[in-house]
C-alpha cells in the first residue's frame, strides 16, 4: 500500500507530499508503522530515493499522554491507536495538525493550549466545591490529554488568538466544580473565549481520545 | 534574598515539588522537554499507598513501613521509609485539597486495594488513572504560582550537563529545541526529576521519554550512583509492536489464572508450586517462574462472568481488545515479563542532596524508599513525598550565594556538540540505542549469571568507544545524537553493579548466587572517573538505608 506523509523541515519551508511503499502487517498501528518505515533500514520513498527520517512525536504509546495526535485520512486520530487495519482503502495519508505552527514534518507547536489557560488564570485557587455528586464528571474531564484533536477539527478555531476551543472549556469546568468562590468568574472567562464563538457543531467530541463528555462541561457552564 | 530553584522534568515528582518549593516563597524555574501531561506518570494506573482514617482494621503505619522494608529486602532507608509513611495520609488530604478525584464507595469514603506484598489494603485509586488524575490536578495547581510569577515553566529544554565545580552544583547547561543552542540556567538549588531508565532495554511498560540520560551524564560529572542492579519486572505484560502494555496486578486479584499450554492441557504452574494462592505472589517471583517455565504463557480470566469484567477489568478489557484484538472474556491473554521500574538511581542523603551540594534527586531517577523490589502503590507516594522532602530542605537552608564563571566550560561543550554535528561514520544514533536494548536483555535479565553480565559489559564497552564518533542523524532530534554517551555509561554502571552483587536479592536474581549472603545487605554505590567504573558496597551507611 501507499504511505502519503504531508512533510516540511521546518516552519519556514513549504510543506510537500512525499509517499512510501509499504507492505507488511496491517495489525499494526499508524505509530508502528512510522517506526517501522523510519527504522527497519535506510528510509527510500517510493522512487527509491533517499530520504530523511519522518518526524514524529510519542511518549507512553498507548493512548494516554496525546503525543502523537495527527490527522489521518482526513481524521483527527492518535497514531498509537490508530490501525491499519481498520482504515479503509490502499492508500493512507498522514498529515499535522494544520491548527498549530510546524515544527518539522508530522511536530506541531501546541504550547498556545497551556498559553491560553495560564494567561486566562483557569486554576483552582483554594479548593471549595459546592457539591460532590458530579464526581464522574470531574473525573472524566481530568482524562484530557491537551493533545489538540479537539481543536483540529473545530470549526470555530482558528489560530487560538481569540477562541480557545473545547480543550480551554473542559479545564473552566473543573475550575467551576471545585472552587465555588470562582464559578462566576470563571463562566465569564469560558463565555468570553468559548461560549461566544461555538457554533455548537460538536465535532470535538467525535475525536476526543478519552471520549470527554465535553457537551456536560459546557451546559454546565451555559448554565 | 529569594532562592532560585531549577527543577528538570515536570512528571508528578518534578511537578509536585516546584508547587511546594512556590508554597515557601522560592523562585522556580521548571524545564522539560514536553508538557507534563506526557510524563510517564500519567501510565500510573495503579494507585498511592497511605494509612489514612478509616484504615482497614488492624493496618498501622507501622504495617505500611514494614511491608516497604520487607518489599525491599530491607535495603531500604528506614528513617526515609518511616517519614514517608508518617506523610503519606497528609499528601492524600493534599492531593484531594486540589482537586484529585480519589474513587470513593457509596458513602463518599475512599476506596482502597492491596498490591502484592501489602498486608492491607491502603493504596488509594482514582480509577485507573490515578497518575493522570493527579498530573491534572497538579498542572492547574502550577498554573496558579505560574501566575503570581513563582513558578516559570519552559517547555522545548532538555538536559544537557550538570554545571558543577569543586563538588558545588550552580546550575545546568540546558538545551534550547527551539533555537538549537546551549543556555545555561544558574540556580541556587538544582532538583532532578527525570524518571527511570527505559531506553537501556528499549521496549518497556513505561514511557520512551525515560531514557537515563541526565543519571547518567552527572554519573559522568561525579554524582554518585545506588543499587543499579535493582530492576523490577512486571510479571504480566502483552506485546505489541513497539511496548509492552502493563496488565494490571488486578486480573490477578479478581482471579486471574496463568498457565501455560502441554500436550492439550493447561498446566497452572504457579497454583502448582505455590498452592492456590500461587497466582497472588510477589512481582519477582512471579517473573522468575515465567521464565523458568521458558514457554508462552496466558493469564486467564475469561471464566469470570463477563459482567464482573466490564464492571471490574474495563481498561484491561479495552487495552487488550484495543492492542491485541483479544476479547479477555472469551480467551486468556498472553503475558511474559518485562521491565517495569528502576530501584536504583543517584544516590541520595536524607534531605535527597546527591553527594554533589546543591543537586537534589527525587523520584524514579533517585534511590531512596524501595531497595531492592518496590511495592506496588508505593511509587507515586515516594514521588510527592521525595519532592516535598527537597523542597523544604532547600527552602530550610540558608542562600549558598557565590557566582562561578563558567564560560569556558560552556565554550568547550558548545564546541563538543559542533564536532559531533559533522560527524560521519556510516551508523547512526537509534541503531546504537537498538543494538544497547538487545545487550541489556540478553546479559540483563530476570536471571542473571556472571558469564553474562561479563559479556554484556564487553559489548557495552564497545559501544561507549564508538558512540563519540557515530554518523550525526540529522533527522532525529539533537538530543538523541547527544545523548547516547550517557546513556551508554549509565547502562556500563547498571551492568557492573549486577556483576559486583554475587547474590541472590529481591530483583537481583544470580542464578550462580542463589541465596542471599548477610554480609551484603548493603547498597551498592558506583562512582565514575574519566573511564573508570569503583563499585563499593554502603557498609557505612554514607547514604540513608
Amino acid at each position: 500500500m501507499k504511505i502519503r506523509v504531508l512533510r516540511q523541515i521546518n516552519g519556514d519551508t513549504e510543506p510537500y507530499w512525499e509517499t512510501f511503499d509499504y507492505d507488511g502487517d496491517k495489525e499494526i498501528s499508524v505509530a508502528g508503522l512510522l517506526d517501522y518505515l523510519n527504522y527497519h533500514d535506510d528510509i527510500v520513498n517510493d522512487k527509491g530515493e533517499k530520504t530523511g527520517r519522518i518526524g514524529w512525536e510519542c511518549s507512553c504509546l498507548q493512548g494516554v499522554c496525546g503525543a502523537c495526535a495527527m490527522v489521518i485520512n482526513e481524521k483527527p486520530s492518535l497514531a498509537c491507536e490508530t490501525f491499519l487495519k481498520d482504515l479503509n482503502g490502499d492508500e493512507i495519508s498522514i498529515r499535522p495538525l494544520r491548527k498549530f505552527p510546524v515544527i518539522h514534518d508530522l511536530i506541531v507547536d501546541r504550547s498556545i493550549i497551556h498559553e491560553n489557560l495560564k494567561k486566562a488564570n483557569v486554576f483552582i485557587g483554594e479548593y471549595n466545591p459546592k457539591d460532590r455528586e458530579k464526581l464522574t464528571l470531574q473525573y472524566n474531564a481530568a482524562k484530557c490529554l491537551k493533545c489538540g484533536l479537539c481543536l483540529e477539527i473545530c470549526p470555530n478555531y482558528t489560530s487560538g488568538k481569540s477562541f480557545f476551543g473545547a480543550v480551554f472549556a473542559n479545564d473552566c469546568y473543573l475550575v467551576q466544580k471545585r472552587n465555588a468562590d470562582k464559578a462566576k468568574d470563571i463562566k465569564e472567562t469560558y463565555g468570553k473565549h468559548v461560549g461566544s464563538g461555538c457554533s455548537k457543531a460538536l465535532s470535538c467530541m467525535d475525536v476526543c481520545p478519552m471520549k470527554i463528555e465535553l457537551i456536560a462541561s459546557m451546559s454546565a457552564l451555559n448554565r | 534574598m529569594m532562592k532560585n530553584v531549577l527543577i528538570i522534568g515536570s512528571g508528578i515528582a518534578g511537578l509536585s515539588c516546584a508547587v511546594r518549593c512556590a508554597g515557601h516563597g522560592l523562585r522556580v524555574m521548571l524545564i522539560s522537554p514536553y508538557p507534563s501531561e506526557r510524563a510517564q506518570s500519567v501510565m500510573a494506573a495503579g494507585g498511592i499507598n497511605a494509612v489514612t482514617k478509616g484504615h482497614e482494621e488492624g493496618d498501622s503505619i507501622e504495617s505500611h513501613i514494614e511491608d516497604t522494608l520487607k518489599g525491599g529486602a530491607m535495603l531500604g532507608g528506614r528513617n526515609a521509609v518511616e517519614g514517608m509513611c508518617r506523610q503519606a495520609e497528609d499528601i492524600i488530604r493534599y492531593l484531594e485539597s486540589i482537586g484529585t478525584v480519589f474513587t470513593v464507595d457509596e458513602n463518599g469514603k475512599p476506596r482502597t486495594r492491596a498490591f502484592g506484598g501489602q498486608s492491607h489494603k491502603r493504596t488509594h485509586f482514582c480509577g485507573a488513572s490515578t497518575g493522570k488524575q493527579i498530573i491534572s490536578a497538579l498542572v492547574m495547581e502550577s498554573r496558579r504560582y505560574e501566575a503570581m510569577g513563582l513558578i516559570t515553566r519552559k517547555l522545548g529544554m532538555d538536559f544537557y550537563s550538570g554545571l558543577i565545580r569543586d563538588g558545588v552544583c550552580y546550575g545546568a547547561l540546558l538545551f534550547n529545541e527551539g533555537t538549537k543552542t546551549l543556555e545555561p540556567v544558574y540556580a541556587d538549588a538544582v532538583i532532578l526529576a527525570t524518571g527511570g531508565q527505559n531506553s537501556l532495554f528499549g521496549k518497556t511498560t513505561g514511557s520512551i521519554l525515560c531514557d537515563g540520560y541526565a543519571a547518567g551524564r552527572l554519573f559522568m560529572q561525579g554524582a554518585v550512583l545506588k543499587n543499579l542492579e535493582f530492576i523490577q519486572y512486571h510479571p504480566t505484560t502483552l506485546e505489541t509492536s513497539q511496548k509492552r502494555i502493563l496488565i494490571s496486578e488486578a486480573v490477578r486479584g479478581e482471579g486471574g489464572r496463568l498457565f501455560y499450554p502441554e500436550g492439550g492441557n493447561r498446566i497452572y504452574f504457579m497454583e502448582d508450586k505455590y498452592g492456590p494462592k500461587g497466582n497472588l505472589m510477589t512481582r519477582d517471583v512471579i517473573s522468575r517462574e515465567i521464565y523458568a517455565t521458558g514457554r508462552e504463557v496466558f493469564l486467564d480470566i475469561s471464566f469470570l462472568d463477563k459482567k464482573l469484567i466490564d464492571s471490574r477489568l474495563p481498561e484491561v478489557r479495552d487495552l487488550c481488545s484495543k492492542y491485541r484484538s483479544i476479547d479477555i472474556t472469551r480467551e486468556p491473554i498472553p503475558v511474559s515479563p518485562s521491565v517495569h521500574f528502576f530501584m536504583g538511581g543517584l544516590a541520595v542523603h536524607m534531605n535527597h542532596e546527591t553527594n554533589i551540594k546543591g543537586l537534589y534527586a527525587i523520584g524514579e531517577c533517585a534511590s531512596m524508599y524501595h531497595g531492592a523490589n518496590r511495592l506496588g502503590g508505593n511509587s507515586l507516594l515516594a514521588a510527592i513525598y521525595s519532592g516535598n522532602v527537597a523542597a523544604d530542605d532547600i527552602a530550610k537552608n540558608e542562600c549558598r550565594g557565590g557566582v562561578q564563571d563558567f564560560a569556558n566550560y560552556i565554550a568547550h561543550e558548545k564546541k563538543e556538540l559542533e564536532k559531533l554535528y559533522d560527524t560521519k561514520s556510516a551508523f547512526p544514533v537509534m541503531y546504537m540505542r537498538d543494538m544497547l536494548a538487545e545487550t541489556m536483555k540478553n546479559n540483563l535479565g530476570i536471571v542473571r549469571t556472571e558469564k553474562n553480565l561479563k559479556a554484556g559489559i564487553g559489548d557495552v564497552d564497545e559501544y561507549i568507544g564508538t558512540s563519540t564518533h557515530l554518523h550525526y542523524d540529522a533527522s532525529v532530534s539533537a538530543y538523541t545524537n547527544y545523548s547516547l554517551l550517557g546513556i551508554m555509561t549509565l547502562a556500563r554502571a547498571v551492568l557492573t553493579c549486577a556483576e559486583h552483587r554475587k547474590e541472590s536479592r529481591g530483583a537481583h536474581y544470580r542464578s550462580d548466587f542463589k541465596e542471599s549472603a548477610d554480609e551484603l545487605s548493603h547498597a551498592t554505590l558506583i562512582s565514575y572517573d574519566d573511564g573508570s567504573f569503583t563499585v563499593n558496597l554502603d557498609k557505612g551507611n554514607a547514604y540513608e538505608n
